[in-house]
């Protein structure tokens, strides 16, 4: 049985549905993230799931049992769920080993396995030397591992984290990224992340469920996001992409005067329509001085447009050939292109995806 | 400053220790008349009365509440002293609000008698050592017994001596009109005192309403009490203090002040100033007690040394009293008071405003 | 691995949840909110309810009328009592924001020196009752006697007095000197917020000092001082002590007074329950008025935090904003409690400083033989200290549940709790004497009607106090502690309660403070056992007896200077000063 499970769930204030009939199911120690931009509902799902809102239609279930319906919410202290929040939130009454024991002195554990637990935690979270310290005391990191060894050392049935690194700065926000993938390595517990950096998706999830305007647009693992977006806007949120408008033909899609066959585009097989759009991301599309042999399609262009990114150049060409399309490459730093410069595109077939 | 010596210093100084250690010194050594001893069991056990009064000033007021608990130990008295209007005002809403707080109520106002015991609000209640007590005071009483006088008030004039001489000085009320007078008096305010409305309607009644234009135009200093021209006249605000009481103008100028009463030719205001007990009284034992104590010499002991005149005849006049007989006296008839008071409290107001 | 696009599954209908576990699931909170609506309409709605009805029925039999009005307005007199409060109200409110406003600009913006000295004079003024203020400027400008005037002739050798306290002017004059802080801690408050920036972008374009002054930094925080204005005004037209003291004498009579006057016997409060309603209409019309002016233009935002603040240089000019404060201190503060005090020391204040006048005896006698007295200061204590702490709870509770949006509609609650803010405190007393006094309740002459006036009174205070310290806690904060297993009362006891423990307190000890020297709303309902110092007061200055009233009010001042020093050091310094 899937430890989570959430069906029809929908959130409306007066019109607005701001989660708008989702569906998703987490397995035992599975760590997905809601991902989207801000207002696409991620954070309201998070909160529906941990009891602090409840849904207009719709329910969800843990393990089994309904704990969240329409007139019928468990309130959250029910849930043995934890939580760890935007703000950290954690209590600067109380220092930092009062902050981790608070969860377990609720659930009567003998005080010596209390202090001994919160002794692991603060150990497993290099936190050990800080314990007697008030959390004004502390950096934003240190906070954050504090809220982190809060939140697990109850061992939850569901881990919920609502954007846990948004305040951080960026070097920091990477190491917590690992830090919290570790820790879900190391205890295996059920995760729901909500975040809206795509990054901190990626390094963290199992599966990443992407939502946009209140709806999932796509559940997969990360790599499959990437490479096989179902949708335009997950095309477009995923990375960074060349959206073409394409036509099915005789088993054939095509597009800018090129073709490819069906069997080779990712999801155009379930093409009903004649027209389609197809994701060709910017990193599959070889670019070459020299027109390149092969059985790949090529199209013929110029340098419209160059961006030096540090990673990677970015250049935009215009291809006259396909009727003045224009599309987005990358290259390595070595790489250089004059703007201009005519050169010749490569496209890989496998790299592409039909989106709807 | 002027006219202090060390004698009057000393006096003063007296006075004031004499009213807290005199009461104690007695209270060893108490007899008690046998309906005294059989009020006084069952008082006991009520434990306190409750007292609204707008009689005496605060101070002596304090002093009485203290002599009563002296000779009754056990007996406690709660002493709410206020203006007697604001007195009765509150005896009003007590009785509108239907709640019993009070167990005896005196005031300067006649009329709050007169019409309490026409509502059937006063306990009848005749105090055994009321036939003891001086004529005026007898005279004055109900005759069914309601209620007792317990204070006789004289209300006159007041100069500073120390500027305003003696042959200068008005010596009636009619002088008061005179504009040399103006911006030199004080007097309180019959909305607030029951003896300034006692004043007014003898005023009213000697000289009519023109009386008081031609007073407003004077512009005296109009405070609240009777007794506040006294204060007034201390601060060297005013000179001329206008129906002042006697107890309180004698006591101020006994710690020092300069002060000198003018008995006026045209009559010094006499009130007779009622207590009685209420029939809705809490503790009505205590009140019966209290009562018989405030018309016991015990009572007009404790008052003597605020220069209350005795109201009975085991116990002096104050000092430097004038005895009763030698003075031009006026008061007002209780139906006067019961009538006039709402009328010459409008008409005060109307011309000065407040 | 499930994959699921919300799309493309059919949403089945939610399992029905059984009865039995719907109601286990609802939250204690609703309960609550019951609770509160309750609490509310008894505290504020009731009474006012109560005396709009009150003011249409005939007395003792309760039928339909509009006498009432016909008697409250039938007069001249009665009808030029509310002529003069109204004037009363603009001159006192004039004369605080002129007084207020240079003190918080120099305080807040500027490098002049002794601001430690100004916020004392500013805390003093504060907790001041305003008739102890009266009585001592009584004692210091009594046209012939007052101290400045003795002085002034001595000086001058004028027959006239340089200023008569017992005048429309002096009586404004000293309701200002008491209500000025008001406008002073909103001004200053709103001051903090305006950037440097904003004055420097003047200074660059060419204006000085003061042009960048009068306009810049003042029209942006013209919402707060027109806000402070507008308290002073509703305080002024509420306020009663100050006006029996000096404006009997002074023969000018106001609303307050003529209130008192309809409480004569026989009690008619239909009549003055029909008198007071248009001071309902004047307060609704004054924020109105507010709103109507402030709704065009942008100002300071209140909760801004942006850019750098830094003193402006005065130069020279740092000393006369300097005495300007202490010119304010010393009448404000100074000098009427220097002749409060010489007066409570003296046989007979009038012969002013020497030894032979210096005694113990007025304080003896209120210590040790004015049964009344210390009944009065133990009742103050208690009276106040239980109306604050039901006036905080509730406010706590409101500004919760209303903060935290955990019921519909309870912006309903939040306005309750503040509305007591606009209804003069003498209204509200009369609304409660309506509701409350008589059967079936009967609370008239209890403590029960004082606390609850207290409370409902101040509620506001506590409200605006208690709803800034609950936004100061962030929700997450709870929640945090809700995931982990703890119900939402134990939540708010162990993580909500000790984070806003210190500011409540602060908020607290304000209400207890200005209950404590409350005389307008309690003169209306104090029973003989049930007098608190502030009516004792009153009543002292009734029987004339300056010294052992100053004595008096010298024991209210260490009364409340102990609560306030509790709250110092407890709170924080400025803890009375903070716009909460």
């Amino acid at each position: 049985m899937s430890r989570l499970s959430i069906l029809g769930l929908t959130k409306a204030y007066g019109r607005t549905r701001v989660v708008d009939n989702i569906a998703l199911t987490l397995e035992e120690g599975e760590f997905v993230s809601l991902l989207g931009p801000s207002g696409c509902g991620k954070t309201t799902t998070l909160r529906m799931i941990a009891g602090f809102v409840e849904p207009t239609e719709g329910q969800i279930s843990l393990d089994g049992e309904i704990i969240s319906a329409p007139g019928s919410v468990l309130p959250p202290e029910r849930r043995t769920m934890s939580m760890i929040f935007q703000s950290y939130a954690v209590w600067p009454n109380m220092t930092v080993a009062e902050n981790v024991a608070f969860g377990l002195k609720l659930r009567k554990l003998p005080s010596a396995e209390t202090k001994r637990r919160v002794g692991e935690i603060l150990e497993v979270v290099q936190m050990s030397h800080l314990a007697e310290r008030y959390p004004s005391e502390l950096s934003g990191g240190q906070q954050q591992r504090v809220a982190l060894a809060r939140a697990i050392v109850v061992k939850p049935a569901v881990l919920l984290l609502d954007e846990p690194l948004s305040n951080l700065d960026a070097n920091l926000r990477e190491e917590m990224r690992f830090e919290i993938r570790r820790l879900h390595d190391e205890f295996r517990i059920t995760t729901v992340y909500v975040t809206h950096d795509q990054a901190e998706a990626m390094a963290t999830s199992d599966r990443i469920a992407v939502m946009n305007a209140g709806r999932i647009e796509q559940v997969d693992a990360p790599h499959l996001l990437y490479t096989r977006p179902r949708t335009r806007f997950v095309a477009g949120f995923i990375g960074r992409t060349n959206l073409l408008q394409a036509q099915v033909e005789n088993g054939e899609i095509g597009f800018g005067g090129i073709s490819v066959g069906v069997g080779q585009v990712a999801g155009a097989e379930a093409a009903t329509t004649r027209d389609i759009l197809v994701s060709v991301r910017p990193q599959s599309i070889g670019l070459h001085r020299q027109r390149p042999v092969g059985e790949h399609p090529i199209l013929a262009g110029v340098v419209a447009q160059r961006t030096f990114l540090g990673e990677t150049w970015d250049y935009v060409v215009r291809s006259e050939e396909a009727g003045g399309l224009r599309l987005r490459a990358t290259a390595p730093p070595s790489q250089i292109h004059e703007v201009g410069e005519k050169v010749w595109l490569e496209f890989d077939p496998r790299q592409m995806a039909m989106v709807e | 400053m002027t006219g202090i010596t060390k004698r009057t210093v000393l006096g003063a100084t007296a006075a004031i220790t004499a009213a807290a250690i005199l009461p104690a010194r007695r209270a060893a050594a108490q007899t008690y008349t046998a309906h005294e001893q059989q009020l006084y069991d069952a008082a006991k056990a009520e434990g306190e009365v409750t007292w609204y009064t707008g009689q005496l000033q605060a101070q002596p007021s304090e002093a009485v509440g203290h002599a009563f608990t002296d000779r009754f130990p056990g007996v406690r008295c709660n002493v709410v002293r206020t203006t007697s209007q604001v007195a009765f005002q509150r005896l009003s809403q007590d009785y509108r609000a239907s709640v019993a707080q009070c167990d005896v109520f005196s005031s300067t106002d006649y009329s709050h008698f007169t019409f309490l015991k026409r509502e059937g609000r006063l306990m009848e209640y005749r105090p055994v050592n009321a036939a003891g007590m001086v004529k005026a005071a007898r005279e004055a009483a109900d005759p069914d017994g309601y209620f007792q006088v317990t204070y006789l008030a004289l209300y006159l004039l007041a100069r500073r001596s120390d500027n305003l001489s003696e042959a200068d000085a008005p010596k009636s009320w009619r002088e008061l009109t005179d504009p040399k007078w103006r911006n030199k008096m004080a007097v309180g305010h019959p909305g607030f005192s029951g003896a300034i409305g006692n004043w007014a309607i003898m005023m009213r009644k000697a000289y009519g309403e023109p009386f008081f234009r031609e007073f407003a135009r004077n512009n005296p200093q109009v405070g609240r009490s009777a007794g506040d021209p006294v204060t007034t006249l201390n601060a060297g605000e005013r000179m001329l203090g206008v129906a002042v009481p006697s107890a309180a103008t004698l006591f101020s100028a006994s710690r020092g002040n300069p002060l000198t009463l003018i008995y006026p030719t045209d009559g010094t205001l006499m009130v007779a100033a009622p207590s009685g007990a209420i029939k809705s009284a809490p503790k009505p034992n205590a009140a019966k007690l209290f009562m018989e104590f405030m018309t016991s010499p015990a009572y007009s002991e404790a008052t003597r040394g605020f220069y209350a005149e005795s109201l009975r005849p085991e116990v002096r006049p104050p000092e430097g009293s004038r005895p009763l007989d030698e003075l031009t006296l006026i008061s007002p008839t209780p139906e006067e008071v019961e009538n006039g008071i709402p009328e010459v409290r409008e008409l005060w107001r109307d011309i000065f405003g407040v | 691995m499930s994959t699921a696009l919300g799309k493309s599954v059919v949403a089945t209908p939610p399992r029905r949840v059984s009865l039995a576990r719907r109601i286990g699931r609802i939250e204690p909170v609703m309960l609550l909110w019951i609770l509160l609506i309750g609490a509310l309409l008894f505290l504020v709605a009731f009474p006012l309810g109560k005396l709009f009805l009150v003011s249409f029925e005939t007395r003792g039999t309760g039928a339909f009328t509009l006498s009432n009005y016909v008697t409250a307005y039938g007069r001249a007199r009665y009808i030029e009592a509310v002529v003069n409060s109204l004037t009363l109200g603009l001159a006192s409110a004039t004369i605080a924001v002129v007084l207020a406003v240079p003190m918080a600009w120099a305080v807040s913006r500027t490098d002049m020196p002794g601001k430690g000295l100004t916020w004392t004079v500013v805390l003093g003024a504060f907790i001041l009752p305003p008739y102890l203020g009266a009585v001592g400027w009584i004692l210091l400008a009594g046209p012939n006697s007052g101290f400045i005037n003795v002085f002034w002739r001595w000086l001058t050798g004028s027959e006239s007095p340089f200023f008569n306290v017992y005048s429309f002017e002096g009586l404004a004059l000293v309701i200002a000197l008491n209500a000025f802080p008001l406008v002073f801690i909103f001004v200053k408050s709103a001051l903090d917020l305006v950037s440097s920036e904003m004055e420097d972008a003047a200074n660059i374009l060419g204006a000085g000092t003061w042009t960048a002054m009068r306009k810049v930094s003042l029209p942006l925080v013209w919402p707060a001082i027109m806000a402070g204005f507008i308290i002073v005004f509703l305080e002024t037209i509420a306020l009663f002590g100050t006006p029996a003291i000096i404006g009997i004498p002074a023969r000018i009579n106001v609303v307050t007074t003529q209130l008192w006057q309809f409480f004569e016997y026989p009690v008619r409060v239909e009549v003055a329950a029909a008198y007071a309603m248009p001071l309902l209409l004047v307060t609704a019309g004054m924020i109105a008025t507010q709103k109507l002016l402030l709704s065009r233009k942008g100002y300071v935002s209140q909760t801004g935090k942006g850019g750098e603040r830094r003193p402006i240089k005065l130069g020279a000019w740092r000393w006369v904003m300097f005495a300007w404060c202490a010119m304010v201190g010393m009448i404000a503060v100074a000098m009427p409690l220097f002749v409060l005090l010489q007066a409570s020391f003296a046989k007979a204040w009038g012969r002013g400083l020497s030894l032979d006048n210096l005694t113990f005896a007025n304080y003896y006698l209120l210590i040790f033989e004015h049964d009344m007295a210390m009944t009065s200061i133990w009742n103050t204590i208690w009276f106040s200290a239980t109306a604050a702490t039901i006036a905080v709870l509730l406010a706590l509770m409101v500004a919760y549940i209303v903060n935290r949006r955990l019921v519909p509609f309870g912006e309903v609650l939040g306005f309750l709790a503040l509305a007591p803010f606009v209804i003069p405190g003498i209204v509200m007393a009369i609304g409660f004497y309506a509701a409350y006094a008589a059967p079936p309740l009967s609370l008239y002459g209890t403590a029960a009607l004082i606390i609850l006036a207290f409370a409902a009174r101040f509620l506001p205070i506590a409200y605006a106090n208690s709803s800034s310290a609950i936004r100061a806690v962030h929700p997450e904060m709870e929640e945090a502690a809700r995931i982990l297993g703890s119900g939402r009362l134990h939540a708010i006891r162990m993580i909500t309660a000790p984070l806003v423990k210190k500011s409540l307190l602060g908020g607290w000890l304000i209400v207890f403070i200005v209950a404590s020297r409350e005389l307008s709303a309690a003169i209306f309902l104090v029973g003989p056992r049930t007098r608190t110092m502030s009516v004792l007061l009153y009543d002292l200055s009734e029987a004339g007896n300056f010294e052992v009233l100053a004595a008096f009010g010298g024991l209210l001042l260490v009364v409340t200077l102990i609560f306030v020093g509790i709250g110092m050091k407890l709170v924080g310094r400025d803890f009375m000063l903070r716009r909460g």
